[in-house]
């Protein structure tokens, strides 16, 4: 089985805009993405939720679209959209039936050039109540919601820009001004700090025009502002762990690590690692915690790629009814610990590569998925064509490898551990009140 | 020209490629078992799904949970691969062996590349064919269930979808427990009723699999004759198989519209689900109902949302929608709202149910919906796995082989009149049920005061005993 190759082209207007095309008639289907290097990590303290409360701003309408247009327009067209912030970028995305690319290429252009027109306190204000409602719906009211902020807020130290959770805080969202949201867009969203990938049913020399049209003439900013030293050090230099009473019926431990950064090829190492311990019902700890000593309702592991400083590797387990989340906690790190020590077996690394490989050739027939990585790999390392060598470097992975990484992950001094608890009932849930029915 | 004038004229669309849904082929093998095959040229990977049409709806209301529990545990080891060999020899073949029931229909699937086609629909033999449901696993993925049941109820999003099903449905049907079943039954069954059911389930004339791909080079029907064509001769016709056309039993448990409300002690949002008893998927009038309900909450334009969300600010979303099922699955409008506004936010949901039925939506919004529906047809087909899944959706449903190919005509055709009449016919304002999962001591009296309908609430404890109105016990 062979990966079919990506075939793009990648060049840069005069004002610096990215562009990156990947042609491909299979279906009548073409994806626009576009990705601004710009994330929760270019945040200030007092302002944390910003890039993501943005986000939300992109889509209330720009000069020449009105409010909720933008969503209109592509829907009407047959198209789908959406757009995600996350530590290292935000981005924007539009899958179309192919004769509607030019509305889509027209569309992100009138917001990259003519955002503020649109601009006005009352759709801050409105979307700002919709970001506090995602931030109570994703997190706030949902057990165990509060994970992923809480390893942040463990894994780098309160100066780092990844330190603090995406979605920012209720009291930053209070304080977002509109004189905040217009200069975050002078600063960053410029053609220079933007990769635009196309990829699926294209003309490319005909995409080529349409985005020298409509946004050849966009400003650069020449002054973005470059980010402070993100290095940290390569482990945590010491356990942490904390205890967080909540209302879940099941206790659970979240694990993290400090792991390399994405685009290095120990992070393969360690997404193979990851595959091997929790990827199914063959892996490690899922035989061992789940199926065989039945201590575990279900265990994960899994890396998250970041470019500034460390990526995060994670896991979790949640401990059954009757069981001492303590010995679950040890038989978890006991397995973590166990790939630093001995190589895995052919056995597991053959079945991982496969699985790997499926994973990989399945992902990458969808055309929005190929825009997002090129645009990806472009904006974050520099490097589009990992596209076509990423898959190889993951089968490249060897035992030796492995160990190598799982011996500086998995360290006891690199490691925070989060235990959810179920907290002690309320008095007004006492035995003398009855239900009300 | 300036920039200024570049942006301010639109473009126009080009022309639309064409397409058309891929035609897929049938065999009949001697068995009865149906081969629906579907050429998807150019991807490298082969989805093949093989589906019983028999599902939980089916299995009887003390066993509530046994259809899925056999699904699931037929991973846990055949005859051939005990344990977790099977897992493993798809895993070596870059493959995943999934099996779980849904109301409607008992599955397996696979997907793996086109080569190693036979060598997949041999294990998919295999773990339909000849799974030995080891009693130490059934125990384990019982409890396992049961646990899972716990995280439901502390979980709003879940409790609330859970809740809302118990109080539409009569508890004579099998729509008012959870496909998976609830507490009462599950931790009641046992091996040999797994086995029962499996070997109920099992009958290749109500049988089909889907296979779809890269065809180029294979033989399909005849692998699948070679490798499938004996598969489920033994199994036994009678017990579980569904009369065709006859639909579960969905009667309504709601007579006017009633207010349900389970407290969370401080919880920062309410989740909401408002509806009633809606639909069958072979209801006549299906591409009028699914236009209006893209109108009403499935667009991300639509009313619900420009009015509760980019007017409001009371949730980051909301839907509406019929789930529709071989009987009538549930109608409901599905949001989380900020817990202050949980009554103004309930108020304009009705005021939008209502509006769709009294006034004639406009030209606009029909244009959108429906072209948004035809012109998003080829993005939902891009891959195999889409197109398999959409094909196993006929054979489940028992609809015409060009359902789909007729689809986006169809859509075309949906008038506002129809639209009205749908909304009509299938929206019935005066007797909803509004089921929350929020904080009772914030909202509980101005929902009294609401006059939306008779107010009961509910106090349960999250990790014991489940409070339960009366009447409606779980399981039951």
């Amino acid at each position: 089985m062979t990966a079919p190759t990506v075939r793009f082209t990648d060049e840069r207007l005069a004002n610096g805009l990215r562009l990156i095309v990947a042609e491909d008639h299979l279906a009548p289907v073409v994806a626009v993405c576009i990705w601004y290097a710009v994330g929760s990590k270019n945040e200030v303290p007092g302002k944390t939720g910003f890039a993501h409360l943005f986000e939300h701003v992109m889509f209330q309408g720009s000069r020449h679209v009105a409010k909720t247009e933008h969503m209109g327009l592509v829907q009407a067209a047959g198209g789908t959209l959406n757009g995600t912030t996350w530590l290292d970028r935000t981005n924007y995305f539009e899958t179309m039936p192919s004769h509607q690319l030019e509305l889509a290429l027209w569309l992100e252009a009138d917001r990259m050039a003519t955002l503020l027109d649109a601009l006005n306190q009352e759709n801050l204000d409105n979307q700002r109540d919709v970001v506090k409602n995602e931030k109570r719906s994703s997190y706030d009211n949902r057990p165990y919601g509060q994970w992923f902020h809480k390893l942040q807020e463990h894994l780098f130290p309160p100066e780092h820009p990844y330190h603090h959770p995406t979605i920012g805080s209720m009291e930053d969202l209070d304080a977002a001004s509109l004189g905040d949201v217009a200069a975050f867009f002078r600063t960053y969203y410029a053609p220079n700090n933007a990769v635009l990938a196309i990829a699926g049913d294209v003309d490319p020399a005909q995409a080529r025009a349409w985005v020298e049209r409509y946004f050849g003439e966009i400003a650069p900013n020449p002054k973005i502002p470059p980010l402070g030293d993100m290095s940290v050090p390569p482990t945590l230099g010491g356990e942490s762990r904390e205890v967080i009473e909540d209302r879940v019926p099941l206790p659970r431990h979240y694990f993290g690590f400090r792991a390399p950064c994405f685009g290095d090829p120990r992070l393969d190492a360690l997404e193979v690692a990851a595959q091997i311990l929790a990827g199914g019902k063959g892996s490690r700890l899922y035989r061992r915690l789940v199926r065989e000593e039945r201590i575990a309702q279900d265990v994960a592991f899994f890396a998250l790629g970041f470019v500034g400083g460390a990526s995060i590797a994670a896991g979790q387990a949640t401990v059954r009814p009757g069981v001492d989340p303590a010995v679950v906690e040890r038989a978890f790190e006991e397995e973590l610990e166990r790939m630093a020590l001995e190589p895995v077996t052919d056995d597991e690394l053959a079945r991982a590569r496969a699985l790997i490989e499926t994973f990989e050739l399945e992902a990458l027939q969808r055309v929005d998925e190929r825009a997002d990585r090129l645009a990806m790999l472009a904006t974050l390392l520099d490097d589009p064509d990992l596209i076509n060598r990423q898959l190889a470097r993951y089968l490249a992975v060897t035992p030796a490898d492995i160990e190598a990484v799982a011996a500086e992950v998995f360290r006891p001094d690199n490691r925070v551990v989060l235990t959810y608890m179920p907290e002690a009932a309320p008095a007004t849930h006492g035995e003398d009140e009855e239900p009300a029915a | 020209m300036t920039l200024e004038e570049i942006l301010a004229a639109r473009p126009s669309p080009g022309q639309p490629r064409a397409y058309n849904f891929p035609g897929f082929e049938r065999t009949v093998l001697p068995s009865g078992l149906q081969v629906l095959a579907v050429h998807v040229p150019g991807r490298p990977l082969v989805s093949a799904n093989l589906i019983f049409r028999v599902g939980a709806a089916d299995e009887p209301a003390d066993r509530a949970g046994v259809t899925v529990l056999a699904a699931r545990a037929m991973t846990e080891g055949t005859t051939r691969y005990p344990g977790l060999e099977l897992i493993e020899a798809a895993e070596r073949l870059g493959s995943t062996l999934h099996a779980d029931a849904s109301w409607d229909a008992f599955a397996a699937s696979v997907e793996v590349a086109a080569s190693r086609l036979r060598a997949a629909l041999e294990l998919l033999d295999e773990l339909v064919e000849r799974p030995t449901f080891p009693a130490e696993e059934v125990s384990r993925l019982r409890d396992e269930r049961l646990n899972d049941l716990l995280q439901m109820h502390a979980e709003p999003r879940r409790r609330v979808e859970q809740a809302f099903s118990q109080t539409i449905y009569t508890a004579g049907s099998p729509y008012s427990r959870l496909a998976g079943g609830n507490e009462s039954t599950v931790e009641r069954l046992t091996r040999d009723e797994l086995t029962a059911i499996h070997r109920a389930v099992l009958s290749p004339d109500r049988a089909a699999i889907v296979i779809g791909g890269d065809m180029t080079g294979l033989d399909v029907p005849r692998i699948a004759e070679e490798v499938l064509g004996s598969l489920a001769l033994g199994g036994s016709r009678a017990p579980a198989a569904p009369v065709a056309g006859r639909a579960p039993t969905a009667d309504s448990a709601v007579e006017r519209t009633t207010v349900r409300l389970y407290h969370r002690p401080g919880a920062v949002q309410s989740e909401v689900r408002i509806g009633h008893v809606g639909l069958s998927r072979r209801v006549p009038d299906f591409h009028a109902v699914q236009v209006m309900a893209a109108i009403l909450g499935g667009l991300f334009n639509s009313r619900l949302q420009l009015n509760l969300r980019e007017d409001k600010g009371y949730t980051y979303g909301v839907g509406a929608g019929f789930d529709m099922r071989r009987g009538a699955g549930p109608f409901g409008v599905r949001t989380a709202v900020q817990t202050a506004s949980t009554v103004p936010a309930i108020s304009e949901a009705l005021n939008e149910l209502h509006r769709m039925r009294d006034t004639l939506v406009t030209d606009a919004e029909l244009a959108v919906a429906r072209d948004y529906m035809v012109g998003v047809f080829p993005l939902r087909f891009e891959t195999p796995g889409a197109v398999v899944g959409a094909i196993g959706g006929l054979f489940v449903n028992e609809l015409p082989d060009d359902e789909l190919a007729r689809y986006r005509g169809l859509v075309e055709a949906v008038t506002a009149q129809d639209v009205q009449k749908a909304a009509r016919d299938h929206i019935h304002p005066d007797r909803l049920a509004i089921v929350l999962v929020g904080d009772a001591d914030v909202v509980g009296k101005d929902l009294e005061a609401s006059g939306f309908g008779d107010l009961e609430i509910i106090r349960e404890e999250l990790s014991g005993e489940v409070g339960e109105p009366g009447g409606h016990g779980v399981g039951e």
